[in-house]
């Protein structure tokens, strides 16, 4: 491992603390609102990985891993990121009662700028990665099979867990259900299909690990150093 | 049960020929170099296409790149 990819984990590692602490961290730790400190933390660090990408294009993922393969591990941290907002607000939604029902409420104030936020720093590191790659080849016939099998299992899993979710609302004793609102019903369902993508990017991620076989890589790597250039 | 496999000596005719990196003969074949890796290591099958293409570039007959073998 390199050292500029040494430092692109260092940074990865403090915007997971930033985000343990924006998710998990109580409000009032010594008067201390750890929530917004581990989301100023998570913000930082990600516009500042963006900037390092952008200085050290093509040198902070491992040489041997393809241009589809980078993706899908960034299309992995933001969809992940993003899952957590979308749950945080889930989670919140029962206990706002009637406010629950309006579009604006306490618990997507904020979800919406930080939703944008990321996603507009998944285009621009998107972007970056494919610009390192110009004029080579993107996508081929094995980076496809990857991704229509892990479509297909997403599909598969989306269907199973929306059976589990009618079998379990069918279930439940009617007064068990008041918390089921129109507007926390398509939040869930907007909140399925963030985590239909996750499955697949999470899938998508495994099966290169899966397929390329990392000691594989790296012992091709080395033979193609010594091969005739 | 019996299993089938497609075995390959890219690599061996790769090598056989100068000038010819992993990189060089996945651009004649349009694919990422990560394919041609796995493709040597025997971890993927490629399409008729693809197989084809490689043949082509490593001026071969297809039956002497891929090999079909029955492992039991």
């Amino acid at each position: 491992m390199t050292k500029i990819q040494r430092r692109a984990q260092v940074l990865l590692a403090m915007a997971a603390l930033g985000a343990a602490g924006m998710f998990l961290g109580p409000d009032g730790w010594f008067g201390i609102d750890i929530g917004a400190i581990g989301a100023a933390v998570l913000y930082g660090v990600l516009w500042l990985f963006v900037i390092y990408l952008a200085k050290y294009s093509g040198q902070v993922f491992p040489e041997h891993w393809s241009p589809a393969e980078k993706q899908s591990w960034v299309a992995v941290a933001f969809l992940a990121l993003i899952s957590l907002h979308v749950a945080n607000m889930l989670f919140a939604l029962p206990g706002l009662g009637e406010a629950a029902d309006q579009v604006k409420n306490p618990a997507t104030r904020a979800l919406w700028s930080n939703l944008g936020l990321l996603i507009f720093g998944w285009i621009v590191i998107g972007t970056q990665l494919r610009r390192q790659d110009t004029g080579g080849v993107q996508l081929d016939e094995r980076d496809l099979r990857i991704q229509h099998r892990a479509a297909r299992v997403a599909d598969g899993a989306m269907s199973l867990f929306i059976v589990w979710v009618i079998v379990t609302i069918f279930a439940l004793p009617e007064q068990s259900r008041s918390w089921l609102r129109p507007m926390i019903v398509a939040n869930a369902l907007i909140a399925l299909l963030i985590a239909r993508a996750l499955i697949e990017s999470i899938y998508t991620v495994w099966r290169y690990r899966r397929h390329d076989g990392r000691q594989d890589g790296h012992a091709e790597g080395r033979e193609e150093g010594r091969d005739p250039a | 049960m019996s299993e089938f496999a497609v075995r390959n000596r890219i690599r061996e005719f790769r090598q056989s020929r100068a000038e010819m990196t992993q990189a060089s003969l996945a651009a004649a074949c349009g694919v990422t170099r990560q394919t041609i890796i796995a493709l040597e290591a025997g971890k993927y099958a490629p399409s008729l296409e693809l197989a084809f293409k490689l043949a082509r570039a490593l001026e071969r007959n297809l039956e002497e790149v891929f090999q079909y073998a029955e492992k039991i």
